[in-house]
């Protein structure tokens, strides 16, 4: 349980993360919710240090590595914890030598981010590992949300409402979210799977769209071209119930086939029918979200909440940026439904190996 | 305001902020903010988001409370961050401090509130912040993040392989030698991602250090030579092919009247120095007479002003020619030891490069010259005169320090310092491996019409209101070398119609 707490609160002091650094913009290294994202490391990290206590002493169950047992999802999120501290101190050095200045995606964050994704993949592949116990069901929907928000924090920037309409967007969404809905389609043991865990997603998502404005909060810096008195929400989380719904559909409902050639049809399936209806929903969804009809707490939508660095003409508030992120196109859309496909398929092999873990 | 005319001060405030200097990142100034004396010590982060420290000492007691406001120049109208309340600093008098940040590079105006019985007054200081080195990681961190590179590398090839070994099978069941061919792949795959992973990882740092050390604040080079007979020398000032169009001369606006202002630096042993006011000959060309200074290689500092929002300081190097004929400067002793010199009066037209201007002034230390008994705090001034450091104490790193000059004639008597282009002397300071270099003055190193733009921008009084006073006595200079070394300070004053140069060799302590 510890473990599972701990891989939600990464996403989640993330988002929290994410605001903060939007409306207070200083960035500290022990600011609030960075001290939490670092208790949420250290939980998860307990949680699999007491697994690999329990399957050290009783000698069977678990991996070896060594004189010490674990179950494989334990050993990720511990590989995963040893990974953070270690991005930890790079990103310390990094932070006071070149700041922001070089860049946003430097080498420190990406580790970082590897180790993030470790620490909650642990926790996933251990509550998928464990769904025959009481709640194991519940519990891996939970982690497979954990892993969703995970992708949503890390791709922010792309999922403004603004951008919902870009080839970008919806290549990046294509290339990930397939990924882990099919793995927990296949490897999971509830009726939807990938719906449960799309719905524990959004769930997740959209409770800091609604809490954190709750919480005061204005810049410490300037230039302030966004002035703000309470912490920024995240986007509006994305419709991923929608193709997870037909995704578990298409993977469980309808009688699987066996072997090669119909695991090329699944993926080809599941691909598509992400791809189509991921665009289909968002690309309508987000129009309504610029609208003034959302305009309100519900979806802090309507072009009205903004980090306050963010120099914006007035007319964009409420627009799409075509011009700084193209739309999606033809070739665009064969990419992305490219990409889905490829991620599908991905996640079938990865569920695939998912169901048969017995450690 | 009309539109117009605030756009032109605008340009002009963005090009008038930023201070050039090498090396010497902290902002010094020094005016009145109202019925208070005030003076600012800013010291700008090197890295950003960053905290910046405004150090603001006043003599006054009355002043009951000291307000820091931070704003980006070019934002626009409304887009400062909260004010920061400065706080008394314990066991100092009239010391406030406050900490506030920077969000990104450029130029900021820092506004300084000051609050008393007597009535309320403020500055605007204006900083330039800018990165300006490149990171090199200590030697120990790297040592210890390659170990846990390595330890992690390790740690994911036996995890893939234990995993895809033993994770389907039960806990009694032996292993198959399928089993051992998935833990080959899986071991295979990590290995190979975690290569990957450092490999692009490295590659990503590299590139981003290179951006980040192009994007560096730093001095530009230019082309200087010697032109003209032998007679009368012309020392050129020319930009290198392929200079940005940004930086071309036709936009320059002036500081203390001079487009231009040039220092010589003699090498290697700076026994001599020159600080010059070439003349503008077309956006590309700078011309100005050399000076009747020795022969030889001479490092080059020239600081000048662009309209657009740039400042720059310009570097070169130069071999100059021995002087021929007689000195320009009238009444020069040449056997003397110490020559300070400057025309004392316009010679012809200033607007062409054949007479020098009646700013520029040369110092030249003649190798046979007895070496002052106390070169950190006498200097000999030409005609037997001296110049003396009247600060207390020793200099310290990265410490608010005043340097206090007197000068005395020949008999002992003080001299009476006159205006020097609009104020009581110039220094300018370089340390001995030339990664320091500054242009100082009595308002300190910030550009004065800057803070006077600044002020009118906030709707304040000038900081710098209160007149030169006619008989001082000395001249002061608020500083804060950014680091520990051996220091040469070229300290300029104007008395009798005459500029002389005062040089002192300091020692800067690292700070405890």
């Amino acid at each position: 349980m510890l473990l599972l707490l701990g891989a939600l609160g990464v996403p989640l002091t993330l988002f929290w993360d994410f605001s903060w650094e939007s409306t207070i913009g200083v960035d500290a290294f022990a600011s609030p919710p960075h001290a939490a994202n670092y208790a949420a490391v250290a939980l998860a990290c307990a949680g699999a240090l007491a697994l690999a206590r329990r399957d050290t002493r009783d000698g069977a169950a678990g991996i070896a590595l060594g004189p010490l047992r674990a179950p494989v999802g334990a050993w990720l999120t511990l590989w995963g914890g040893l990974a953070f501290g270690a991005a930890l101190c790079f990103d310390r050095w990094w932070q006071a030598s070149y700041g922001l200045t070089a860049g946003l995606w430097h080498p420190p964050q990406i580790a970082k981010t590897v180790a993030y994704f470790a620490v909650v993949a642990g926790a996933w592949l251990h509550a998928l590992a464990r769904q025959d116990a009481p709640g194991g069901t519940a519990r891996a929907a939970l982690a497979g949300a954990a892993l969703l928000a995970m992708i949503a924090v890390v791709t922010v920037p792309q999922t403004f409402a603004n951008r919902q309409h870009s080839a970008v967007f919806f290549q990046l969404g294509c290339a990930t979210y397939p990924l882990v809905l099919v793995a927990q389609c296949t490897a999971g043991r509830a009726r939807l799977p990938a719906t449960g865990a799309a719905l524990a997603y959004m769930a997740f998502e959209v409770l800091l769209v609604w809490l954190l404005p709750l919480f005061p909060g204005s810049p410490l810096a300037g230039p302030v071209y966004n002035m703000r008195e309470h912490l920024l929400p995240p986007p509006f989380p994305l419709l991923l119930v929608v193709p997870a719904l037909a995704i578990d559909g298409l993977l469980r409902v309808v009688p699987a086939g066996a072997g090669r050639a119909a695991a090329v049809s699944h993926a080809l399936e599941a691909g598509v029918a992400f791809f189509g209806l991921f665009a289909l929903v968002q690309w309508r969804f987000s129009t309504f979200l610029l609208s003034g009809g959302a305009d309100d707490w519900f979806f802090a939508g309507g072009g009205r909440e903004w980090p306050f660095f963010l120099h914006i003409d007035p007319s964009a508030r409420n627009a799409f940026w075509d011009g700084v992120s193209p739309a999606l196109d033809g070739a665009s859309a064969t990419l992305a439904a490219g990409l889905a496909i490829a991620s599908a398929g991905a996640g079938l092999v990865v569920g695939g190996a998912l169901r048969e873990l017995r450690r | 305001m009309k539109p117009r005319a605030a756009a032109l001060l605008f340009t002009c405030l963005l090009a008038a902020t930023a201070r050039a200097h090498i090396g010497s990142p902290n902002v010094f100034f020094e005016g009145r903010a109202g019925p208070h004396a005030v003076r600012v010590v800013i010291r700008p982060p090197q890295t950003f988001p960053g905290l910046a420290q405004a150090d603001v000492r006043v003599s006054d007691s009355d002043v009951t409370a000291v307000i820091v406001q931070p704003a980006f120049l070019g934002a626009g109208a409304d887009t400062e961050p909260p004010a920061t309340d400065a706080v008394r600093v314990t066991g100092e008098t009239g010391l406030w401090n406050a900490s506030f940040w920077l969000l990104r590079r450029g130029s900021y105006d820092i506004g300084v509130k000051l609050a008393s019985s007597r009535g309320d007054g403020a500055v605007a200081v204006p900083l330039q912040a800018d990165a300006l080195a490149r990171p090199v990681m200590p030697p120990a961190l790297g040592a210890a993040l390659l170990a846990f590179a390595a330890l992690l590398a390790a740690g994911a090839v036996a995890l893939a392989a234990a995993a895809a070994r033993d994770g389907a099978r039960a806990p009694d069941q032996p292993a198959s030698s399928r089993d051992s061919r998935r833990a080959r792949i899986g071991a295979g795959l990590a290995a190979l991602a975690c290569a990957g992973a450092l490999a692009g990882g490295h590659a990503r740092w590299l590139a981003m250090d290179r951006e980040f050390a192009n994007a560096l604040a730093k001095p530009v080079p230019v082309l200087a030579d010697v032109r003209g007979d032998g007679a009368q020398p012309l020392l050129h000032l020319a930009l290198p092919q392929g200079t940005p169009p940004m930086s071309a001369w036709d936009s320059l606006v002036t500081d203390h009247g001079k487009l231009m202002h040039l220092f010589l630096v003699r090498e290697p042993d700076q026994d001599a120095f020159a600080h010059l006011h070439p003349v503008r000959r077309s956006a590309g060309d700078f011309e100005g007479v050399v000076p009747p200074i020795p022969g030889g290689t001479y490092q080059l500092y020239a600081e000048v002003t662009h309209e657009d929002g740039t400042a720059e300081t310009l570097v070169s190097r130069v071999n100059l020619p021995p002087p021929a004929g007689a000195a320009l400067q009238a009444g020069a002793d040449p056997n003397a030891s110490v020559l300070c010199m400057s025309p004392t009066a316009l010679r012809g037209n200033a607007a062409q490069p054949s007479a020098l201007d009646f700013d520029d002034a040369w110092h030249v230390r003649s190798r046979s010259a007895p070496s002052s008994a106390d070169p950190a705090h006498v200097a000999a001034l030409m005609g037997g005169g001296r110049m003396e450091l009247a600060s207390d104490g020793e200099l310290v790193a990265d410490r608010d320090t005043a340097l206090r000059f007197r000068a005395f004639g020949a008999d002992g008597a003080p001299l009476a310092l006159e205006p020097y282009m609009g104020m009581l002397g110039h220094a300018a300071l370089r340390r001995s491996d030339g990664s320091v270099f500054a242009h100082l003055h009595p308002a300190g190193s910030v550009s004065m019409a800057a803070a006077e733009l600044l002020a009118k921008r906030d709707g304040t009084v000038s900081p710098f209101a209160a007149p030169t006073p006619a008989e001082a006595r000395e001249v002061e200079f608020p500083y804060a070398f950014p680091k520990p070394g051996d220091y040469r300070l070229w300290v300029q004053i104007r008395t009798g119609g005459r500029v002389l140069t005062g040089v002192f060799d300091v020692r800067v302590r690292e700070r405890a």
